[in-house]
């Protein structure tokens, strides 16, 4: 991003824009346990590493490797004395009563057991995630992924949810540094509480959690929380029952981030992209496709604000790895193949050996009727909030149907360029292939839909219709 | 409870007391076995008589405690003047035979009654006053309580002692009132009852509960009295149970048989014949109707309120919810009694709770305040609640207000945000890290990148056998080759180079072998002692082997060999592997063939080939 004060430029038009993804990515961080038995696996992210670098898609990314944030940055949001324990904590440790006595305060234990190089993997995924923040702060980067991060219920003082450093807390109060207004998007099957908690009181982060409620871990994430004292209505709870579908999710995700867009204007999204909210996760309890939740990233990025997107919960672990990887896919503008390429890992993704998998026909509780309630309560909520400066009121689109165009448009641009294998640019036009972005219809078409070769970009370097917007 | 309490008797409502102490207690018992006018000469009949005389009692307690006035006595046992006890049960009885207190007065039968009942002819006066004082009263009262009940049930306002006074016993009561000396009446009335849906709703709910009000009233007594006390408890209502009628005996006495299975437990945690429990995991879609399952729907039934109550108060059990709840269960050797005992009760006894500011001060030092709340609890639940989730639990949508505002606020939770200055503040540049691509210098060999991005595997390929391990092998180090050239030296800095079945290289066969047989030993052990087995191993490389070998070879057995049934992320399952290790052998695996018989079980452990 040239200027960090551009504000948001809607989906109205043809988007002109290249993004230039950054994508941080820790070599080690498939090696860390969580122990026998815990879902949550770093392992995950090697996989989806290796299938991205399988796909091609490094080449239209600059990858870092993350530095290792030290416990004075992480004080910058954890208290004092639980960083000190988080950096000093061992598995051989655990018996000295110094430290079984703050096993319990901290929280740290069953959930979030203390595992070996547990301080390494939080400096690894903490790192990334402000890394991050900075190159979108320095404009080096239109979106910038980190997926070790994402890790969002942990709380100033104490571990929680397989979560001990909160990157994304972290990670956003350096984008704070640079940006006036920031928002979270978290589409984790989990409330993200524990940034929710560290941005309650603040209108400079407005955090919006699409998660399940009801006796459901943490418990919080109540439709009426919406925030305290100057945070008040900056804080977004959307409520959903098992079973969630992609029709469902993108008829409350897009008109509400829609809104929120129009009406917070923020300088930076964070988009939180949890893979438990797939179908069939061992955890998770929705139904979306790979493709249903891309479609949140695809979206925020059409916005062509900085974007940082993280990783976070997700434990089926091949389907974490398809969807980060179709995930980074799309922020570097390409639809990949649905057949995977041959890689080290290809064994897991049997017995189809498919980049998307099938929902399954599991019983949705998410009624109409409750969509609408949800939408028409959020939608008003905003509409509470103050519209940003020297921005005209304007009136939304009917909020239950958004406009179909956009998804046409976002990636267009008038003059199709060839990678010139030279910089990481992504070029988004370059996916724009009709047959791929026919939304809603799931991975059905896809063994079908070929990733062109650089012939056939030859062929359709050619002027092309632009669709009215 | 409360009202049990209170009665001198104490024969008739110690909770802990079994039918056999029961009729050594005496003071009402002695004559009704060889009682004539009952007919009583089998044992069935005998039962049925101790079973009216014990609800009589407890309806006769809360009747006294009801209508007790300041300065007014009625002593239990009442007494004659010749210090004779008379035998309220047994004079209840005989009036109601002759057709009630009216009918034996104008009959003038009062003299009659007076020496069946057991007393001396002179006292015919008393025993009539006897009667009218307690007995007569006790029956208008009674009909008068079953009105109200009636009208006013399920409202918060009624009162409270007569709570106590259970359907069952109510039940009970109007049969032992309403039946004559014909007791196929009586059989008859119970039929009634039964179709009637609420009544047996309830019915069945007082079995357990009664259970509970066991558990409660024992509770501050240590765990052996508790034990025993609930265990007699529990036989007395077997007992009731067994000797119903039979249309709901079925009902009851499923719920009697989980009683008695639990005390069994309770008594004998580690008795192999309570059986097996399957793993929580699986309680949802249990069909059956085991013992254990039974326990494990009351036992959630009765929690299921508990648990909402707090969270209306603060969210401490809200907060401690597990992300993965399963997960420390599913390891856990099963042993119910643990299971239930661990989980069963929720110690919070610093809580008082609202609705107990009611009673009466002096039931406030009668109990502690476990009881309190355990009492509240039982009072809460709706008998229809508790029905409803012996086939599967309904969770009812928490209240809105209950759970909402649960984030806490203070510069203890918020980060520390300043104020949008408008000055920007340079970040770091480490923060940058270190880049690894795209390459600096003249490593970068464009020529290779021929394939666009995005493109997936060719659909076919010229393998002689396409799709099995050698060849998905193959195509892999094809693949790794290529990436090698593309990358260079960064395919070593993403540590592309331990990645996949080639980790295994490292390892000696010897060593596989032992870390095959480690985690299929270590499935229900602890994850430390994996470095036991290995001790020139790093954590790195035990779990590197164990993603990117073990799982790998145990993923390529279930893709073809069960490929409905796959599953990386479960660790607990155990299946077999296909082939032999990677590197020298991995040209000549032999498995193949088996591929064309996927469903044979002889496949489930192919290594062994």
């Amino acid at each position: 991003m040239e200027d960090n004060h551009g504000g948001a430029s809607l989906p109205s038009g043809p988007d002109g824009k290249k993004r230039r993804v950054s994508y941080f990515y820790e070599p080690t961080i498939g090696d860390y346990y969580y122990g026998q038995g815990h879902p949550m696996k770093p392992h995950r992210i090697r996989m989806a590493h290796n299938l991205i670098v399988h796909y091609g898609l490094h080449r239209r990314m600059e990858i870092n490797r993350p530095f290792p944030a030290a416990p004075m940055d992480l004080r910058r949001f954890h208290s004092e004395d639980y960083v000190e324990f988080l950096s000093s904590v061992s598995p051989e440790a655990l018996g000295e009563i110094a430290f079984s006595r703050h096993l319990k305060r901290f929280n740290v234990g069953e959930d979030c057991p203390v595992f070996d190089g547990l301080f390494d993997f939080c400096q690894a995924s903490a790192g990334g995630s402000i890394g991050a923040a900075v190159k979108l702060n320095r404009g080096d980067a239109d979106i910038a992924l980190n997926w070790a991060g994402g890790l969002h219920h942990a709380k100033k003082s104490e571990a929680s949810g397989f979560c001990y450093v909160n990157d994304i807390v972290l990670g956003i109060l350096e984008l704070l540094k640079v940006h006036r207004r920031v928002l979270y998007v978290d589409i984790d099957v989990h409330h993200g509480d524990g940034v929710e908690e560290a941005f309650y009181t603040t209108d400079r982060v407005m955090t919006v959690s699409f998660h399940k409620f009801g006796d459901f871990f943490p418990g919080t994430g109540h439709i009426k929380d919406t925030g305290a004292g100057l945070g008040k209505n900056y804080a977004l709870n959307v409520p959903l029952h098992d079973g969630l579908d992609d029709e469902n999710f993108r008829g409350l995700f897009r008109p509400i981030i829609q809104k929120v867009m129009e009406v917070y204007q923020p300088d930076a999204v964070v988009l939180q992209c949890g893979a438990d909210s797939l179908s069939g996760d061992r955890l998770g309890c929705f139904n979306l496709s790979v493709k249903g939740h891309a479609d949140c990233l695809r979206f925020l990025r059409s916005f062509n604000v900085p974007l940082m997107v993280l990783g976070g919960g997700g434990y089926t672990i091949r389907n974490v790895a398809r969807c980060w990887c179709y995930e980074t896919a799309v922020a570097v503008g390409v639809e990949p193949d649905n057949k995977l390429p041959y890689n080290e890992y290809y064994e897991y993704f049997g017995p189809h050996y498919t980049l998307h998998v099938e929902p399954c026909n599991m019983e949705n509780l998410n009624s109409h009727k409750d969509m609408e309630k949800i939408r028409t309560t959020l939608l008003e909520q905003l509409s509470r909030l103050p519209h940003a400066p020297s921005v005209p009121f304007q009136t939304t689109p009917p909020t239950a149907q958004v406009p179909e165009e956009e998804e046409e448009d976002i990636d267009q641009r008038p003059k199709r360029r060839i990678w010139n294998g030279e910089n990481y640019d992504s070029d988004p036009d370059e996916d724009e292939n009709p047959r791929n972005r026919s939304p809603n219809v799931g991975f059905q078409s896809a063994p079908t839909t070929e990733m062109r070769d650089f012939k056939d970009e030859m062929e359709e370097d050619k002027p092309e219709e632009h669709r009215p917007s | 409870m409360a009202a049990w309490s209170i009665v001198t008797n104490g024969s008739v409502l110690d909770c802990g007391e079994n039918v056999g102490a029961y009729q050594n207690n005496g003071v009402t018992l002695h004559s009704s076995r060889n009682s004539v006018e009952d007919g009583v000469d089998d044992d069935e009949s005998y039962y049925y008589n101790v079973r009216q005389r014990y609800y009589f009692d407890q309806v006769l307690s809360l009747f006294l405690k009801e209508i007790a006035e300041p300065g007014i006595l009625r002593p239990v046992p009442p007494m004659l003047g010749d210090e004779k006890e008379v035998d309220l049960f047994k004079l209840f009885r005989i009036v109601r035979d002759i057709g009630g207190y009216d009918r034996v007065s104008k009959k003038r039968l009062w003299a009659f009654v007076a020496k069946e009942s057991g007393s001396s002819g002179g006292a015919t006066a008393a025993v009539k006053l006897i009667y009218f004082k307690y007995l007569n009263e006790l029956d208008k009262w009674f009909w008068e309580r079953c009105r109200v009940r009636g009208l006013g049930n399920g409202q918060s306002g009624y009162d409270e002692n007569f709570q106590f006074l259970s359907l069952e016993l109510e039940t009970e009561f109007r049969g032992l009132l309403s039946d004559g000396s014909d007791r196929k009446e009586k059989d008859g009335r119970f039929v009634h009852l039964e179709s009637d849906s609420i009544e047996k709703t309830e019915l069945c709910l007082w079995d357990t509960r009664d259970a509970y009000s066991g558990f409660g009233k024992c509770h501050s007594d240590n765990d052996e009295k508790f034990k025993h006390d609930n265990y007699e408890g529990l036989q007395k209502l077997n007992l009731n149970v067994n000797k119903k009628g039979k249309e709901w005996k079925r009902k009851r006495e499923s719920f009697s048989g989980m009683l008695k299975w639990l005390v069994q437990i309770a008594k004998h945690p580690l008795d192999p014949s309570v059986g097996t429990i399957p793993k929580p995991s699986k309680w949802k879609e249990h069909q059956g109707n085991e013992l254990w399952i039974q326990a494990i729907r009351v036992r959630n039934a009765l929690l299921l309120r508990r648990h909402i109550n707090s969270n209306t108060e603060e969210s401490p059990l809200q907060k401690k919810l597990k992300m993965h709840p399963s997960m420390y269960e599913d390891n856990i050797n099963h042993h119910s009694a643990e299971r239930l005992r661990c989980s069963g009760r929720v110690p919070n006894s610093s809580r008082v709770c609202s609705c107990c500011n009611s009673c009466s001060a002096s039931q406030h030092t009668l109990m502690s305040p476990r009881k309190l709340e355990l009492e509240k609890d039982l009072k809460e639940q709706t008998p229809e609640e508790v029905y409803l989730s012996a086939p599967d639990i309904e969770i009812s949508p928490p209240a809105d207000e209950a759970l909402q505002g649960q984030v806490s606020v203070g510069p203890l939770f918020q980060a520390d945000v300043p104020e949008w200055t408008g000055v920007v503040s340079e970040s770091d540049p480490k923060w940058l890290g270190t880049r690894v691509w795209p390459m600096d210098c003249g490593e970068h060999k464009s020529t290779i990148e021929r394939d666009s991005i995005g493109q997936g595997r060719p659909d076919l390929c010229g393998c002689s056998c396409p799709g099995s391990v050698p060849c998905v092998r193959f195509h892999i180090a094809e693949a790794r080759m290529k990436l090698k050239l593309q990358l260079g030296s960064v395919f070593y800095q993403w540590r592309f180079d331990r990645m996949g079945e080639e980790v295994s290289l490292q390892w000696t066969a010897e060593e596989e072998k032992r870390f095959k047989d480690m985690v299929r030993s270590a499935i229900h052990s602890h994850n430390n002692e994996v470095f036991k087995w290995f001790p020139m191993k790093t954590r790195e490389n035990l779990v590197s082997y164990y993603f990117n070998v073990f799982l790998i070879q145990r993923r390529s057995y279930q893709n073809r060999a069960t490929p409905k049934d796959i599953d990386s992320d479960d660790d607990e399952t155990e299946v077999g592997s296909l082939s032999e290790g990677y590197g020298l052998d991995a040209l000549k695996v032999s498995s193949y063939e088996y591929l064309s018989c996927p469903k044979n079980k002889q496949c489930i452990d192919l290594e062994l080939t």
